[in-house]
């Protein structure tokens, strides 16, 4: 069984993705999607911590032709755990949240998050209703989560543990830019 | 036509079919009318800053849709307006039900009651503060016409004289 790092998670995404739209959550999630290849249907955001669930819940209502993807972190998710119950709630069968916990607040120095005392977000989720939660730890694992997740209806929750890594890329900082090309690549008006 | 049916008109004028919320004595009248009304489909949420989210999310997608909450609520979402809605120009139509002015009873709504428009000028959100009906669907209509046409978040402040507020 090998880790999983995020790094390795975005890309292993990557090469599965065809026309899916992928929304990279505050630090680690938006470096490391970015850092596995940029694409016009991948939104990136700097701030709003812990909204990233709730994007991809209004895009997927909005949108349910796509297959959304969110990539969140555990302290996001932490910070907004009742958008798991209104996601059980309007069960949107194309959404895929995954969130790589790495058990920490990575970008502000590694402080532990309460995944790190033993909180499972997975369980979490299944208790909040989503029905198809799980929780993976390593490549071959989170493989196989991805394939299900990405051609079964969900939604999905997928809990990815992940070794502490630093995402090293970066996105340009112009949420307009990346706005007006997403909304371009999935044929808004 | 009574305040309540004047925001659906406006609202659906502007096919705006996105409703997500948190229940309220206030804001619940105009959510009682569009729950009935196959023309929206309602989100309901747990805290009122995951409708900032829903909403970007929805008007990335290509889909209009509004927020109701009471002003604690508006005040759950404070950092998801700077943060989100506003450096993404994304619109955000906030109709907000007003506690803590004039004939207010309860003294826990009076800190919000005060803040609420001082916060929506610190974050450069334009706001109508609707208090007669008569006035209802063309301010809002215009409202959202604004926020649309500019990309720019909106707060519609429904007070006490427009709604006859809470009971004690």
């Amino acid at each position: 069984m090998s880790k999983l790092s995020r790094a390795q998670g975005s890309t292993l995404l990557y090469g599965k993705l065809q026309d899916e739209v992928v929304l990279g959550g505050i630090g680690g999630p938006t470096y490391d999607l970015y850092g596995a290849g940029d694409r016009n249907r991948n939104l990136y955001t700097w701030g709003s911590m812990g909204m990233i669930s709730s994007m991809g819940l209004g895009l997927a209502l909005a949108r349910p032709d796509l297959r959304v993807i969110v990539l969140d972190g555990d302290g996001a998710l932490l910070m907004n755990l009742g958008s798991l119950a209104t996601i059980a709630r309007k069960a949107p069968p194309n959404l895929v949240h995954i969130v790589w916990d790495d058990e920490a607040y990575e970008t502000t120095g590694r402080q532990p998050t309460h995944t790190a005392s033993g909180t499972d977000l997975a369980a979490i989720a299944a208790g909040a209703g989503i029905r198809q939660a799980l929780t993976v730890t390593d490549t071959a694992g989170f493989s196989a989560a991805l394939d299900r997740a990405l051609q079964a209806r969900g939604p999905w929750f997928i809990a990815a543990k992940v070794i502490q890594e630093k995402g090293t890329a970066r996105p340009p900082r112009d949420p307009l830019f990346f706005k007006y090309r997403f909304i371009q690549a999935i044929g808004v008006r | 036509m009574l305040w309540t049916e004047s925001i659906v008109a406006a609202l659906k004028r502007h096919d705006v079919t996105l409703v997500a919320y948190l229940p309220d004595t206030i804001v619940y009248r105009v959510l009682a009318l569009m729950e009935r009304d196959p023309f929206f489909e309602m989100v309901p949420v747990a805290r009122e800053e995951e409708c900032v989210g829903i909403l970007a999310g929805a008007y990335l997608g290509g889909r209009r849709g509004a927020m109701f909450c009471q002003n604690s609520g508006f005040g759950n979402s404070v950092n998801a307006l700077a943060s989100l809605a506003v450096p993404w120009q994304t619109p955000i139509l906030m109709f907000i039900g007003q506690r803590g002015e004039l004939g207010e009873f309860n003294v826990s709504q009076t800190g919000m009651g005060r803040a609420t428009r001082p916060i929506l000028d610190a974050l450069g959100i334009p706001h109508v503060t609707l208090t007669r009906p008569e006035d209802v669907e063309s301010l809002t209509s215009d409202g959202i016409k604004l926020a649309y046409m500019t990309r720019t978040s909106i707060g519609f402040i429904l007070t006490r004289q427009l709604t006859g507020g809470k009971d004690e």
